[in-house]
């Protein structure tokens, strides 16, 4: 774990200070030979101005403290200054602000604080400075200040350097492959370190799809490795992985993690950004399509700017959309002086690899980042406007809409001026106590005219915006009308205007993005002692001490642009290095330089700067694309080593954490590879790709499943994948017992085994599933004592694998088989179909309804209750008897519990046979039903659609998935007949799809058919008791299965 | 990441040895003011640590008042309130900004009954009858100040000392700083006294930054104490040690020719640990064995005060079975919020506290647990002397009160002064960032020493901002 602290390194560092203090006393009788004048300065300032500056000034200005950001133990610091600058000039006392200080002139600005010096000596430092503020070398510990203020250690600083252009060296021996293998080998020379034999096919294929893919590799993929005896076969093999779309899946995860992506706000309320996924797909395709690195950053940062009317470039700019957000803070300036602060730190540790965030309130402790540097980075960002108001579309389909709209809207002027003339009063009075929750200044700021606004006010008053319309959106019309008569009139134009919805155009996806308020920038400035200073846009000093041009473009102020044309320069030292770095990092699981995100002095130093700098040029030369880099890392001889090699001998010595990469690094697999690889082995990865995110029950890959920032994925969170506060450049991997406890005992890994062992039958096939390898033989014998104790005598494995029982399909009230319990855990969300094979044999006397398949307790007011069920009424039901319906509890458009009984008005005749299917949706607020008498086959099909209000939330409640019942046994709701077979699936079947045909039923969330026994994901209940599926064979196959999806082999790459 | 990125020894053994010579370096390492923390637990990152002082106290139990008590009809005594009430703030106090932004709304009176308590006369409003017998063990911090305006920000700001997600919580660097005492227990609990969520959700005991191993771990007051902690149903016991043991000995088989990957070791013991906690955890939660009078003793025998008496007897409980930090939430879902009907409020939930505070505070003292448990009462901000919906009162961050007892503290004291009002903290001013290091200090951890690196920051619990009050 690289996040526990290394006391023991602390050994080579006192060594380190130690040479580095006698190094330091060696220096001074170099300094000793001076002519007579720069010996009596020496003097004067030994004997007069130092014990001054010692005595008045070290104690807040110096190596523990820098009060102000200033030191004043070396000549250097004070030319530098501090938060105001510089603090004196040479030869100017006048113009040098550390004499007007003393001199106490000013109220707000003396030193010392405390008390004014004695007359003497203040002379003394005039005098000095006077003289040129002589400073001798020895005394200053060889510190030499050049131009701009910064040392020359500063700027000779490594990261800071121009890329240089290494030559791969020449060796002997030929273990190398690549350019790349001769660095690696060199230091291996240099070291004496030896490089680890090659991995076996099993170990590469494994990694590499695992590196590529985030996933296992298949049967398939294994066997065409192997089959494949040419030279060419790894480069065929990886570029086969480099141009499969799940590429892009595992690695837009790398980037996501950079820049805080998540599908929440934040803070309290964390709200959802159902808009935001788009962006998620946009690095997806844009890394599937090996979008040149210098274009992918252009887009992010400047989207706006470069091709405002394409969509697909448009949406990369949700980049400056990440930062977590309240949308209902009052104090809305504070807000987006915290967003623009989240902006510029991200951005300069993502895209250059520095602390920036260390220099907004000093100049940076140990790096050449000035204070004006932060914010000159910032000024870049000033601008942002964050947009509610654009859709993700192209000006065709924009225009299309818009007819569409205004068509709409000209047929529905009449009902919506009726409805407008009814509420707006009410909203206007809801709107109106939103904005007085502002202060004076923001409510002033709101009631001007757009035209009138400051850039800034703009930008504040679209914050402010951004409560006031969700106020009016908000707004529930029927709970602020008074009285019953305009409510059922109210109610009635609802329904009127309903009517014109096939007019209404299809909704256009609103953008998740930002732009510029204007062609105008606020301004930028922070707070100095001398009072605000203004910045203008700007790069690092140290490298680029001038302003740089910046042109208006359109409605922005081009500013992004400018940046990003800095960072994307083939010749920008940080960026190129950074990313190189990074890839470098996520393939071997550890940087050239360690702290990827942090090239700076408390950074770790590169390994190998000579390998960095010529990736960094070759990436650029081969135009900043990130498949031919993964290629070439791919298919060296580095790359290919074998990470099973022990530490010792040599390396144990010099390298035991293998920085020099004599080996491959072990690494455990990421959240969201261990959660993929679960579904694989159980088989049911959906690997359908994009599109809105999904709740963590639906089969997806990991990279799909839905992330609020407050409310992680338990499992996910437990695998140590970030939150999304902040970016995240490398994943811890940590071990708690309270992991092990969901990895053992939670719902969602045990459903996953039991899944697993349900597609095997032998110890063999269970390691081929899980581990895609056969058992050794002492593996094998390991598990055979496993179950052999589990089942008291060997295994035999089940010569017939489908259990046959008399009438398996017949659910009878007081029996064992009352209803089936769902064992899999499934979860069909809130558009989903079931169909069955019935015969009802009676219906409840009184009016209760006789259940074929529900998720649902009965009860209809608690957030508990909310599901679904499908049955046939009884004898005195409201609805007549015998009526096939279906029973809602969800959420409704007000966002309260809503309880609906969608009735068919089908008659299901009593001792009949039938297909029935259903297809329920709450998108389109409705259930269509079908019923088909299957003993009357010249009877024709019965259909019905039925229209309900309810918006979604079915499955958020207590109850599993259950057939001939409800989660509770409640005996007038159990289906009394056959229910010969049934399946739930998620999404609406089409005609098509629906089959009386069990056989035919794939694609099933999950499909119980009598004949084939409850097996391990059905469970009768019966007569009150409810027990696991009970057979032991089953059950000890299912406990093995989940020992494999728990062992380091399955966890680890090692 | 790549297994042991950082040099690690395998081996404490090895540790020793590599690092030169024995017991020397864990010298050198202390002498060198580093603090040692997980340096020699490359396989168990939270076995105990030695901390840099004496300690004054070894565990704490922070009794979190979710949603903001008011100081200023509890502990901070205004006289000067009530002969202005209904008047507006005078013009001499800087106007604040407030949460709910009601401008100028005039002061809202104090209607409690005050007296001085114990030997000390600490000024305890009649809230608190039962505390206010402990007066003299109560250091009454009456200068709080935090940096988090509204209910988000407050609780981020108290747990974390930043208004923003992704820092660890004070929990966690405690148990970073100082390990736990009960391997087979979780060091940092946290207890909720319902089902409501506590403002931020689970990130406010999480870890930020650092390894998940420091998180708190939310324990159910009722029923099985951690989620997931029993068997799934149907799973005996036996079946449970089988299905370890097996897993066990293929890890153990996978581990003979990768000895050097203590990753792969940790991780065998994680799922020893787990096994250990399924056992032990709810012995240490069960209060079966608790007699009828130390029921009584923490309110549980009546409806009002059963449930944060449960919770403070389970927190004594977990303290004694050497849980390191545990945190009791009052009113979570931000219930001690009271923007309007304050007296109501107040009244209810500061009795369903008192009786059980009071309770733990006689139950640690008589148990000699006291000296060594430091025992904190707050919220995440106290509220405004100005009135709002004109019974309530507004979010005041910019002073209000905390207390702490035990842990070794003189106790019958205050710490800092509020403005007449109670409206701005004017002396001996501690803000969040010198309350977490105030406790680590009581704690034994020079916080300033406690470092955690991230992305080549010296992180520090306080942003590098803070001071301990060592006056304390």
């Amino acid at each position: 774990m690289a996040s526990t602290f290394p006391a023991f390194d602390i050994l080579p560092t006192v060594i380190k200070r130690l040479t580095l203090l006698c190094s330091l006393f060696l220096v001074i009788p170099a300094f000793a030979a001076e002519d007579e004048t720069r010996r009596a300065l020496d003097k004067f300032f030994e004997n007069e101005v130092r014990p001054i500056l010692s005595n008045r000034c070290f104690e807040c200005h110096g190596e523990k403290k820098q009060k102000g950001g200033l030191r004043a133990d070396h000549i250097g610091y004070l030319k530098t200054g501090g938060d105001t600058g510089p603090a004196l000039v040479p030869g100017k006392p006048e113009e040098s602000p550390l004499i007007e200080a003393i001199r106490y002139k000013k109220s707000d600005f003396q030193m010392p604080p405390k008390e004014k010096l004695p007359d003497a000596e203040v002379a003394i430092l005039e005098k000095w400075i006077q003289l040129g503020a002589p400073w001798p070398e020895a005394v200053g510990g060889g510190v030499v200040v050049t131009e701009g203020g910064f040392t020359e250690e500063q700027r000779k600083f490594w990261c800071f350097q121009p890329l240089a252009n290494p030559k791969p060296p020449q060796l002997s021996g030929n273990w190398a492959r690549t350019e790349i293998d001769r660095f690696i080998a060199q230091k291996h020379a240099e070291l004496q370190l030896t490089p680890a034999p090659e991995a076996d096919a099993r170990e590469f294929v494994r990694r590499a799809t695992m590196d590529l893919h985030g996933l296992p590799p298949t049967t398939e993929q294994l066997a065409s490795f192997l089959s494949d005896s040419s030279p060419q076969a790894r480069a065929r093999f990886i570029d086969g992985l480099l141009a499969s779309p799940h590429y892009g899946e595992r690695w837009g995860q790398h980037w996501l993690d950079l820049v805080r992506y998540a599908e929440s706000d934040g803070y309290n309320a964390d709200e959802f950004r159902p808009a935001v996924w788009p962006y998620r797909d946009w690095v997806i395709k844009s890394l599937n399509e090996d979008k040149p690195y210098n274009q992918f950053v252009r887009e992010q940062l400047a989207g706006d700017e470069i091709a405002p009317e394409n969509p697909e470039v448009l949406i990369a700019t949700s980049y400056l959309r990440n930062p977590v957000y309240e949308w209902n803070q009052a104090d809305v300036r504070g807000q987006w002086d915290i967003i623009l602060t989240d902006i510029t730190d991200t951005t300069g540790e993502l895209f250059l690899g520095l602390s920036f965030g260390c220099a907004r309130c000093h100049n940076h402790k140990f790096d050449p980042i000035l204070q004006k540097d932060y914010f000159r980075l910032r000024a870049f960002f000033a601008p942002v406007q964050w947009r509610d108001d654009m859709k993700l579309a192209t000006n065709e389909q924009k225009g299309a809409h818009q007819v569409q709209q205004v068509a709409w809207e000209k047929a529905t002027a009449e009902v919506r001026g009726k409805m407008a003339a009814m509420v707006e009063p009410h909203i206007e009075k809801s709107v109106t106590r939103a904005l007085k929750r502002f202060n004076d200044e923001l409510q002033a700021m709101v009631q001007k005219l757009d035209a009138e606004r400051a850039p800034m006010e703009r930008q504040l008053v679209n914050l402010c915006d951004r409560q006031l319309s969700r106020a009016r959106r908000t707004f529930d019309a029927l709970k602020s009308i008074k009285s019953e008569e305009d409510k059922a009139k109210y109610k009635q134009l609802e329904v009127e205007l309903k009517t014109f919805d096939t007019l209404k155009p299809k909704p256009l996806m609103d953008a998740f993005v930002a732009t510029d308020v204007g062609s105008v920038a606020p301004s930028t400035s922070f707070k100095t002692r001398k009072g605000e200073q203004e910045v203008a846009p700007g790069f690092l000093t140290l490298l680029e001490p001038g302003e740089p041009k910046i042109a208006p473009m359109g409605s922005s102020t081009g500013r992004r642009t400018a940046l990003a044309d800095w960072i994307t320069r083939p010749d920008n030292q940080l960026a190129t290095r950074v990313i190189v770095n990074r890839v470098w990092q996520y393939h071997f699981g550890r940087g050239l330089v360690a702290s990827s995100s942090d090239f700076g002095k408390l950074g770790e130093k590169p390994s190998h700067p000579e390998l960095l700098d010529w990736l960094a040029r070759r990436f650029v030369e081969q135009g900043w694309s990130l498949k031919q880099l993964h290629r070439e890392i791919m298919l060296s001889a580095t790359y290919a080593q074998t990470a099973r090699r022990e530490v010792s001998g040599v390396a144990l010595n010099i390298d035991p954490s293998n920085k020099y990469l004599w080996r491959f690094n072990p690494r455990r697999l990421d959240a969201e590879q261990v959660r993929d690889a679960m579904m694989v082995a159980s088989g049911e990865l959906d690997l359908k790709a994009g599109g809105a995110p999904e709740d963590a029950t639906a089969t997806r890959r990991s990279i799909y499943t839905i992330k609020k920032r407050n409310s992680q994925n338990e499992l996910l969170r437990s695998l140590d994948a970030p939150s999304g506060f902040s970016s995240t450049a490398e994943r811890q991997s940590t071990t708690t017992p309270t992991q092990a406890l969901l990895l053992l005992n939670g719902d969602w890994p045990l459903a996953r085994a039991r899944k697993v062992s349900s597609r095997v039958e032998t110890v063999d096939e269970a390691w081929e599933l899980v581990l895609g390898r056969p058992p050794t033989m002492r593996e094998r014998e390991t598990a055979d004592a496993f179950l052999s104790k589990r089942l008291g005598g060997p295994d035999k494995p089940p010569t017939v694998r489908l259990r046959t029982e008399e009438g398996p399909e017949l659910f009878r009230e007081k029996t064992e088989h009352e209803r089936l319990l769902d064992q899999g855990n499934v979860w069909e969300g809130d558009d989903f179909s079931v169909e069955a094979l019935v015969r009802l044999d009676s219906v409840d006397s009184s009016a209760a309804v006789r259940t074929i398949a529900s998720r649902w307790t009965g009860g209809k007011d608690s957030i508990e209750a909310y599901g679904w069920s499908l049955g046939v009424t009884g004898e005195k039901s409201g609805f007549k008897p015998r009526n096939l319906i279906v029973q809602l509890v969800g959420e409704d458009e007000n966002a309260n519990i809503g309880y609906e009984v969608v009735a068919s008005n089908l008659r299901v005749e009593l001792g009949h046979r039938y297909h029935v299917a259903i297809t329920v949706s709450c998108a389109e607020h409705s259930v269509s039903f079908r019923l088909k008498d299957l003993d009357h086959p010249e009877a024709a099909v019965q259909t019905a659609v039925v229209a309900h209000a309810l918006k979604g939330k079915l499955g958020y409640g207590a109850s599993s998935f259950v057939v001939g019942g409800l989660s509770k046994r409640s005996p007038q709701h159990l289906w009394d007949g056959a229910i010969e077979a049934l399946r739930l699936a998620s999404g609406r079947l089409s005609e098509a799809e629906l089959t009386e045909d069990a056989s035919r039923w794939n694609n099933a969330l999950a499909t119980w058919n009598a004949k084939g026994g409850v097996g391990e994901f059905w469970a009768w209940s019966g007569d009150g008791k409810s027990t696991e599926s009970a057979d032991p064979r089953r059950q000890a196959f299912a406990d093995l299965c989940q020992v494999l999806l728990n062992s380091n082999e399955f966890l680890y790459l090692h | 990441m790549s297994c042991e990125r950082i040099q690690q020894p395998t081996s404490r053994r090895e540790f020793l040895q590599s690092a030169g010579c024995g017991f020397g370096a864990v010298a050198l390492a202390a002498l060198s003011q580093q603090p040692l923390l997980a340096s020699t637990t490359a396989l168990n990152p939270v076995a105990a640590k030695i901390p840099h002082h004496r300690a004054r106290a070894k565990n704490v139990i922070f009794l979190f008042m979710e949603g903001g008590p008011s100081h200023l009809d509890t502990f901070d005594y205004k006289p000067l309130l009530n002969e202005l009430a209904g008047q507006r703030l005078p013009n001499s106090f800087k106007p604040p900004l407030t949460a709910m932004g009601e401008g100028n709304a005039p002061l809202l009176e104090c209607k409690r009954e005050w007296k001085q308590r114990g030997q000390s006369g600490l000024w305890i409003s009649d809230w608190f009858e039962n505390v206010a017998l402990h007066a003299d063990e109560l250091t009454v911090i009456r200068s709080c100040v935090s940096s988090g305006i509204n209910h988000a920000g407050g609780v981020c700001s108290m747990n974390t000392g930043s208004v923003f997600g992704g820092r660890p919580s004070l929990g966690a660097w405690v148990s970073y700083g100082l390990g736990t005492e009960n391997e087979n227990l979780p060091g940092f609990v946290v207890i909720k006294d319902s089902e409501s969520t506590v403002v931020n959700g689970v990130r406010n005991w999480g870890t930020g930054f650092m390894p998940a191993v420091y998180q708190g771990v939310e324990f159910n007051a009722e029923g099985v104490p951690i989620k997931y902690l029993d068997n799934p149903k149907g799973v005996s016991n036996d079946r449970q040690r089988d299905k370890l043991d097996f897993l066990a000995a293929l890890n153990r088989q996978f581990g003979e020719t990768r000895s050097d990957n203590t990753e792969l070791e940790a991780r065998i013991r994680g799922y020893e640990l787990a096994y250990r906690m399924q056992a032990e955890a709810p012995q240490a939660v069960d209060l079966s064995k608790e007699s009828e009078a130390t029921r009584k003793l923490y309110g549980m025998d009546r409806e009002e005060t059963a449930v944060f008496g449960r919770n403070c007897l389970l927190a004594r409980r977990l303290v004694e079975n050497g849980v390191r930090f545990v945190q009791l939430y009052s009113g979570a879902g931000s219930k001690w919020d009271s923007h309007k009907g304050i007296e109501k409020a107040h009244s209810k939930l500061c009795r369903s506290v008192d009786q059980p505070i009071a309770g733990l505070l006689s139950d640690l003292k008589a148990r000699g647990m006291l000296d060594d448990t430091l025992v904190i009462w707050g919220g995440e901000f106290g509220r405004t002397p100005m009135s709002e919906a004109g019974d309530g009162r507004d979010h005041n961050p910019t002073g209000f009160t905390m207390w702490m007892a035990g842990g070794g503290l003189q106790g019958g004291r205050t710490v800092g002064a509020t403005d007449d009002l109670g409206l701005y903290a004017v002396e001996d001013k501690l803000h969040v960032h010198d309350l977490h290091a105030t406790i680590l200090h009581l704690l034994g951890i020079d916080h300033t020493k406690l470092i955690y690196p991230h992305k080549g920051r010296p992180e520090r619990i306080d942003q590098n901002e803070g001071h301990a009050y060592a006056k304390i």
